[in-house]
């Protein structure tokens, strides 16, 4: 059976999918990064590579996102890279048609992207500002000592709500801190920020754009029903959450992947399983060659040199 | 004499005006290398954070040439176009300047421009020369003269569509290719010159949208007729060179047939809040894409391909489905 693979590698998690000729997923996996990307991959491959030896899945193309993309893209021998924007509205324009809003919440990106007739016509991405993103919650529950998992589902227990500035994190924990030693319940102060984060991101991304249904929430953070419902409260709609909403950036690029091999006719690039064995080490250095001190990434594969990038003057990337 | 010139702001727009000017004059002029992570660094050090990152940049040139061995710096104070004011800090940009490092009190070259036109020739402006530079008022207007041709030498091959580095290498006699006529894509990259031109600051925007197959254009490219002070629009915003961008935009968006516009704004400008908002507006009345790429000292180079990558993408998706 021939398969396309799609690998979002993004701050926080890096998600491994595989969908058939059909656009069913076949295999999915959300994997933290930890830091660690290249291993990320290649777990969520060699749990792949047992899957696709049992049940006889033949690669016919791979398609990389996320912001580890051109490494990675160059490890598994990817046939599209693709930015997380393009990719995420890829797989929700696929899901759902008619689609017109899309909230992507990450570990460190969040994103709006507005669609009509199946075409992105804009889209916003956070600035110089975590406040809407997975990460400010990650801290936060980590500060309230309550395991992420639960945050969502603890916010939902709240029987009052309290209003916690989410402008900045900095901020927001000061202001819980007060509204704790006010009294209210963990409970009711989750679901404060739940809310505080939502207004932030909807006033920061949204800022100037009008927002119609049918709306879809996905990305990590779409797994905190805290979260879900304080949407549905300031949209004033129901949200879609999709089956498959932290793996879309990688159902995208392997949607992507599948039409631009279909539409060349030319072999697939993937340079098969056996990328997992290789020795793969990126390192970084700092140029001295001149003032700009540029920071170089070197691609070592199996002791050679396979690529280099980052210097701004191309003395390093043209060498290779 | 050794007149050192700062690669930043207005060296963007006049470097040949004040090239020929000083050269006229028997000066030797000298100009800082091209913006880097140090030159950044040091601007930052020495000025205070609250201003835009183009202004530590000036000041991280004014710091490199420091070490140049140049017997005055020039900082030249444009004031205004006719009625028309630049931004506040060119305006003080003397005392910025003055303030930040210590050692420049009796360095600095300063003019005070009160323009008549885009041209900056008048000649009282530059009479408090004449004695620092000992020459005459007869000299002065000889060089303001050859001065005012290089610069509209570089004005018409802007018009012609090469980017202003392009233009300077031309006039340095340099074999640049001929700007791009067809494209897939048009997009409009509105933004001062020392934000779009500076490749550091910019990450190279030209470029990187080059290699995507775009077609740039940019305010600097239009005449100055077209985007020149104009009332009968309506109120028209306060200062030169946001008018100028804001304009372009305008035109662009009503007579050019172009597939988006992207705002490349440093953080922490005023003028750009207000034009900025301006240009998101016209723009979603004509169903034309807008982005806003906001860079600082601290922009990585990831976030911004991104944008440019995903904006590009849009407008191909866009343009393939009408």
């Amino acid at each position: 059976m021939r398969v396309y693979l799609g690998i979002d590698i993004g701050s926080v998690s890096t998600n491994v999918i595989a969908i058939d000729e059909n656009t069913n997923v076949v295999f999915a996996r959300y994997i933290r990064t930890n830091g660690q990307p290249i291993n990320s991959v290649k777990q969520g491959l060699r749990e792949l590579s047992v899957q696709a030896l049992s049940d006889g899945y033949e690669v016919s193309a791979v398609g990389v996102t996320g912001s580890g993309r051109q490494m990675i893209g160059l490890m598994v021998g990817a046939d599209v890279v693709k930015n997380e924007i393009t990719a995420h509205a890829a797989a929700t324009v696929h899901f759902y048609p008619d689609v017109q809003t899309i909230f992507e919440i990450g570990g460190q990106d969040s994103k709006i992207i507005i669609v009509k007739d199946k075409i992105v016509t804009d889209f916003s991405m956070n600035t110089v500002c975590a406040a809407g993103t997975g990460s400010f919650l990650d801290h936060q529950a980590e500060r309230l000592n309550i395991p992420i998992e639960q945050f969502g589902d603890l916010a939902l227990t709240a029987e009052n709500t309290v209003r916690i500035a989410g402008r900045c994190t900095v901020f927001a924990e000061s202001d819980m801190i007060a509204k704790q030693q006010y009294g209210y319940s963990k409970a009711e102060i989750i679901k404060g920020l739940c809310d505080a984060l939502v207004r932030n991101y909807l006033n920061n991304l949204g800022r100037g754009k009008v927002l119609q249904p049918p709306f879809v929430f996905q990305g990590g953070v779409a797994a905190n029903k805290g979260i879900i419902r304080a949407f549905e409260e300031q949209v004033g709609h129901e949200i879609i959450i999709p089956k498959y909403f932290g793996v879309m950036g990688a159902i995208g690029v392997a949607l992507s992947a599948k039409s631009q091999v279909e539409a060349s006719g030319q072999p697939t690039n993937f340079k098969g399983f056996d990328c997992i064995e290789l020795d793969f080490v990126p390192k970084s250095f700092e140029c001295s060659g001149c003032s700009n001190a540029c920071e170089v990434i070197k691609v070592i594969i199996n002791g050679e040199v396979a690529a280099m990038w980052g210097d701004k003057c191309g003395k390093w990337s043209s060498s290779v | 004499m050794k007149i050192g010139i700062p690669r930043a702001l207005l060296y963007y727009y006049y470097y040949p005006f004040f090239e020929t000017f000083f050269k006229e004059l028997g000066c030797e002029v000298v100009l800082s290398e091209e913006t880097n992570a140090k030159i950044i660094s040091d601007g930052c050090k020495v000025t205070v954070s609250e201003l835009c990152v183009p202004i530590k940049i000036f000041n991280g040139h004014v710091v490199s040439l420091m070490n140049k061995n140049v017997d005055y710096i020039f900082v030249p104070r444009f004031i205004s176009i006719g009625k028309e004011w630049y931004c506040p800090k060119f305006i003080g940009l003397g005392e910025i300047v003055k303030y930040s490092i210590d050692s420049m009190k009796d360095k600095m070259l300063i003019v005070e421009l009160k323009n008549k036109t885009d041209i900056p020739d008048r000649i009282e402006d530059y009479m408090p020369l004449a004695e620092k530079l000992n020459v005459t008022k007869a000299q002065l207007k000889n060089a303001l003269k050859k001065a005012k041709i290089s610069f509209l030498k570089c004005r018409k091959l802007s018009l012609q569509g090469y980017t202003i580095p392009e233009a300077y290498s031309i006039l340095k006699g340099k074999e640049v290719p001929p700007p791009m006529q067809k494209a897939d894509l048009t997009i409009g990259l509105m933004g001062y010159v020392n934000n779009v031109y500076d490749d550091f600051v910019s990450m190279s925007a030209v470029k990187k949208l080059r290699e995507m197959g775009v077609k740039v254009i940019t305010f600097d490219m239009l005449d100055e007729n077209i985007i020149k002070l104009d009332k009968s629009k309506g109120k028209q915003p306060f200062w030169t060179f946001a008018r100028k961008v804001y304009n372009a935009a305008n035109y662009l968006i009503n007579n050019v047939e172009i597939d988006g516009i992207i705002h490349l704004t440093a953080f922490a400008c005023g003028p750009d809040s207000v034009i900025g908002k301006m240009m998101e507006l016209e723009c979603g009345e004509k169903d034309i894409p807008f982005m806003t790429i906001r860079i600082d000292e601290h922009t990585g180079e990831s976030h911004v391909q991104t944008r440019f990558e995903a904006f590009t993408d849009m407008l191909k998706m866009r343009k393939g489905a009408k």
